[in-house]
This record gives C-alpha cells, structure tokens and sequence, in this order.
C-alpha cells in the first residue's frame, strides 16, 4: 500500500540546514496497523506529513496504492488527499461553527457527493463511532474523547485507503485513549490500512507493528502481538 | 456558486462578526450612496439649465444689431446698425435652404387702456412666424396670423398678466382695448411657463407699429429657426454664414463683435453640456475615490479574517480542498459583502431622491434623479469592487500550506 525508498528531507533554519529524515525505507502492505514511535525531533511527525502529502521529500521515492507522489501540483495533490488519505490530528482539528454532522460531510463536500448522500454517509459514520445522537452538537458541546471520535469518523467518511493518525491520543486522559484506540482497532479489524504517530508505549503495543525512528533513520521495525483496547475499557 | 454549502459558511461567518461585517458594509455601502447622490446632483443641475432653455425654441438663432466698435469700409466706429424689413428678405432670400420661420421684433412700449383700468407694457411686434420661433403658447383666441400681417390690422396677443390686469373675470377676446389712445383688438391670451414677467408683454403684428411708428421699416431683432435636421456643426456652420453675410451687408468688420451678434442657442447648449459633463466626470471620479476607500477596508478585513482562519483553510485542504475552491469561498464572501451593502446604500439614495428629488424645482436645479442605467453600472462596479477587494486576500488564503496551518495553534 505505502513504499518508500531512500526519502530524505531537511529544513533550512536561517543559514544551518536541518537534516531530519535521513534515507527512510518502509513498507506498508494493506491491512496494516503500524505504529511511528520515537523521541521529539526524530522525525517522526515529518515522515507522517509527508506521508501525508501536507509536505514534500527533497528525494527518494513513494509510491501509494503504486501511485507515484512526486512533485504534485497544490491541485492534484489535494485530489490524493482527497482520495487516499484521512487524517486524525492530535488537536481534533474539527471546524468549530460546523456541526458535528457537517464536521463528518466535509471531505464528502469536496468529493462533490450530493447533499442527501453526503448527509446519509455521515450519520453512518456517525452512528459507527457512537455518536449518532451528538450529530446537530457543535465541536465546544463535545468532550475530548466525543471530538478525536468525530475526527475518526471524518476521516473515515471519505473512505481513504490510508488512515494516518499524528498523535490520536495526545490531548486525551488515558481511558479515553484507549476507547479511541479501540475504534482504530476495530476499524483495522474491518481491513483498513492505519498509520499511528505515538511516543506512548502503551498505544504502540495496541499496534501490529511498530518502527522506531531515530534522529531520521528507522533503528527498530518489528511485528508484536497486539493488545487489545478493549481489555482496558 | 449557488451552491448551499458555500452561502451556509458565507453566513456563518457574517453571523460570527455582525460588527466586524456592518463595519466594513457601511464604507461601501457609504461610497455607493455617494456616488449616486454626486450623480444625481449633476442631473438636477442639468435638469435645471435645461428646463430654462426649453421655453425657446433650441433650434433658433437671434441676430442682434449693435454700435460698431471699430472703422470699416469709410464708416466711422460707434456707428449705430440698424435693421429693416429688407434684411428679413434678404435672409429668406440667401438661405431658403437652412431657415425654417424668421421673424423680425420691434419693441415698443405702450399705455393700455379697458374701461376703467390702464397699464403700461412693452410691446413686441412681430411677425406670425414669432409664435413658434418663441414657443408661445396661446391658451384662448389666436396668434397674429398672416392676414394680419398683411392688413397691418390693429390686433393684439396678451399675456395673462395683462389680461388679469385689463379685464379682470372678463373674457378679453374680441374686446378692443385702447393702445396709446387706438383702439386694439384682442385676439389671443399667451401664457409663458415659468416666467411671469413674459406674460406682462403684448404681441402685435410688426407691420401695423411700423406704420404706427412714422412709416418705418425699421426692426430692433431678427429671430429665426434653422433646419431641425441640422446638428450642433451644421447648426453653427450656418449661424457663422449668417453673421458673415449680415456683417458684410451692413458694412461691419469682420472681426467685430460690437456691431452684429449672432447668437445661436445651439452654443448655449454645447456649452451646457460640456459644462455638466465634467461634473460629471468629476462626480464620478470622486465616488469613485470614496468608493476604493470601501474596497480597501473590504479587502484588510477580508485578510484579517483569512489570517484568522488559517487553520481552518489548513483543514480543508487537509481534508482534500483544491486550491480553487478556497479561493471562491473567500470571493464569494467578499462579492456577497460590497454587493449587500452597495445596494443598500443605492436603494437609499434612491429612496432619498425619489422622497426629496422633485421638491427641488429652482433654476439652477431641478429634480435630482438617478437614471437606470446608473443603477446598472453602479451594481457592475460593486461587483467588480467586490472581486478585487477579496481577490488578494483569497490568493493569501489559496496559498496557505496545509502543514503550516495545522500548527497555528
């Protein structure tokens, strides 16, 4: 689903440059639920925006669901977006005058469903996530957890072939990470391909798979058995 | 663009900054209001010097005979012109193409006499055509007339003013009055719009105070009226013509201005409305100066709000935006802005000139009003002014990075 080879990227900080992804290499077959761990500043969250298509590589190659993603126009690349990806941010990232419903719908919006289906669609994802009642309440009528489940159900919407999550669980207390980790799981249980960016041990072991990554290389790229979330609920 | 989604957030922001949006909406609106008051301001001036002009005929040429003011063909300067019938002939003769009515005048005044009232009026004699070439308008009776003329019958068309004065509730047709103790018939009432001192005058036939007058064949003015067909240049082509010859006849220079004039309310009008052009021009380019004020303010409340929203934009774009369509969000809210409010402040300047437009009846200005196809331009150039002031701004916005927006915290 995802393959990258030899990816390099840095950042120019006044006159220094900063090296901070140095020759990634990294597969993802469909299916897949991996974790991204590592320190701050390993480049972690670099690799999952470039992943991500928000930002480019300097070189190397990624290719996703065999599609070359290089050097892509602001267009195209928000096509791809589109298409392939959902992302779950650490801060929900939710729109703040738009209902929960209306949260949901919006990657619809720009797939140019129409409005009954867009509606339909979203009240599914809704319910899957549990929060069906909650469709007409704002993001501020919302607890944490209720926001990082709208997100999921957002990024769902579009039915991306990648789920990419930076941090899914950063802003929330431990039980309700793991209520939001078992809606990845099951959502992984239904074949969905997901890619979680963590520094916790305990969410990275709710994974199948996790890569450590290291002032810019992966040092680490293990198989684990996954504990399941629903254990701690 | 009609899409329901888009005018939902378009709302959604207005209802969030009520204030922020009446703010910027009342300079436009403002400038609209402005521009239209300037315009109509400039209609009711022309409206004015029109309607003062539109008592005569606007085809029409008076020739004047003056004192000449400089020496010519072994004549003296501070020689007096005097015109005779046979100028009148000698017109008719030479321009049988360009004239349509010619009329000489020959003033005079005269004590007026009915039963116990009396007054003094001035006189014009003249000839039948004078009714046209003036635009008299002859409420009861008739004006002089041919067989009049000819006959040099003693006739006479009053003003109303005269007719109140002279014959009280009395119907003054047919009535003879006495004119310097000879008895005159009344043929006809005259009224002038507008002017009340016209209508203290008395119209007879030029030929009967000719005769009255020592058997002269003397005449103080010559009027007449060209081709209607004419434009301004044919128009003035033809009055130059006339001033030529009649110069030439009367043994006048050329060049001197003092001894014949030739007027031609053709000028007149040429000067007017060059003269309100350019307040024109300067009405509109005022409004508009006003007017870049309200986009200016438009296009830094619409780039406060785009900075306001970065975040936002990045999630949009995130979730799969195309540049494009940030852009016409940011647009249409800047369209549906400068468009609300500049037709609220055209409906009231419209409401305000159509309330007090016609209460202004003066020389100088009269009816201030605002023409449709004002209106038509103005709504353009508020859309066209609501493009460029979002127009900036929405690039900003097309340009935000996604990356870059999700981190603004």
């Amino acid at each position: 689903m995802i393959e990258i080879k030899d990816l390099h990227k840095s950042y120019k900080m006044g006159s220094n440059s900063l090296h901070v992804l140095k020759g990634i290499n990294f597969n993802v077959e469909e299916g897949e639920l991996v974790a991204i761990m590592g320190s701050s500043g390993s480049g972690k969250s670099t690799l999952l925006n470039i992943l991500g298509m928000l930002d480019g590589a300097d070189s190397g190659e990624y290719y996703l669901d065999g599609v070359p993603i290089k050097d892509l126009s602001e267009k195209k690349a928000a096509q791809y977006r589109n298409k392939f990806l959902g992302f779950v941010f650490q801060s929900f990232n939710l729109i703040n005058y738009k209902s929960a419903l209306e949260n949901v719908a919006l990657p619809l919006y720009y797939q140019k469903v129409g409005r009954r289906e867009r509606q339909d669609k979203a009240l599914n994802y809704l319910d899957r996530v549990g929060l069906k009642e909650w469709a007409t309440h704002l993001p501020s009528e919302l607890s944490g957890g209720q926001k990082q489940r709208v997100a999921i159900a957002r990024a769902m919407a579009a039915e991306p072939k990648v789920l990419l999550a930076d941090e899914p669980t950063g802003a929330l207390d431990s039980k309700t990470s793991y209520e939001v980790m078992d809606l990845i799981q099951k959502i992984n249980d239904d074949g969905n391909t997901i890619l979680v960016v963590t520094h916790e041990k305990d969410i990275a072991h709710m994974c199948k798979r996790i890569v450590h990554l290291r002032d810019g290389v992966i040092v680490e790229d293990t198989k684990i058995e996954q504990v399941r979330a629903q254990e701690y609920v | 663009m009609f899409d329901r989604d888009i005018w939902q957030e378009i709302f959604n922001t207005i209802k969030k900054n009520k204030l922020r949006t009446f703010l910027t909406g009342f300079s436009v609106g403002w400038a609209i209001f402005i521009l239209v008051m300037l315009l109509a301001s400039v209609n009711g001036m022309q409206n004015g010097f029109y309607s003062q002009f539109n008592d005569d005929a606007t085809n029409s040429i008076i020739v004047r005979p003056g004192t000449t003011s400089e020496a010519y063909a072994g004549f003296e300067a501070g020689r007096r012109v005097q015109f005779k019938n046979n100028d009148i002939e000698f017109i008719e003769k030479s321009f049988p193409e360009d004239f349509v009515e010619i009329s000489g005048r020959y003033y005079a005044n005269t004590v007026a006499r009915y039963k116990a009232e009396t007054g003094t009026y001035s006189v014009q004699a003249v000839h039948p055509d004078h009714q046209i070439i003036e635009k008299t308008i002859v409420i009861s009776g008739r004006f002089i007339n041919e067989a009049d003329h000819v006959n040099k019958a003693k006739v006479a068309v009053i003003g109303r003013k005269v007719a109140e004065d002279l014959f009280d509730k009395e119907d003054p047709i047919g009535q003879f009055a006495e004119f310097n103790g000879l008895p005159f018939k009344i043929i006809g009432v005259f009224i002038d719009e507008g002017d009340d001192n016209a209508e203290r005058r008395i119209y007879a036939p030029i030929s009967t105070y000719q005769r009255i007058y020592g058997n002269t064949n003397d005449i103080n003015v010559i009027l007449l009226t060209y081709n209607p067909n004419y434009d301004l240049t044919k128009a003035l082509e033809f009055s130059d013509k006339l001033e030529t010859i009649m110069k030439r006849r009367h043994k006048v220079a050329p060049e001197d201005q003092a001894g014949i004039r030739v007027w031609n309310y053709a000028e007149a009008f040429d000067d007017i409305s060059s003269f309100t052009s350019v307040l024109k021009a300067i009405g509109i380019g005022v409004g508009f100066l006003i007017l870049i004020a309200g986009i200016v303010g438009i296009g830094n409340i619409m780039v406060f709000t785009i900075k306001e929203r970065t975040k936002e934009i990045g999630i949009r774009k995130a979730l799969g935006a195309r540049p494009n369509q940030i852009v016409n969000l940011v647009l249409l809210e800047s369209i549906f802005i400068t468009a609300l409010s500049g037709f609220i402040g055209l409906l009231f300047a419209w409401g305000i000139l159509a309330i007090f437009g016609p209460m202004f009846n003066t020389p100088a200005f009269t009816n201030p009003n605002v023409s449709a196809s004002t209106v038509i331009t103005a709504t353009i150039v508020l859309i066209i002014a609501g493009v460029l002031a979002g127009l900036i701004p929405a690039l900003k916005a097309s340009n935000v990075k996604p990356i870059v927006a999700l981190s603004d915290k």
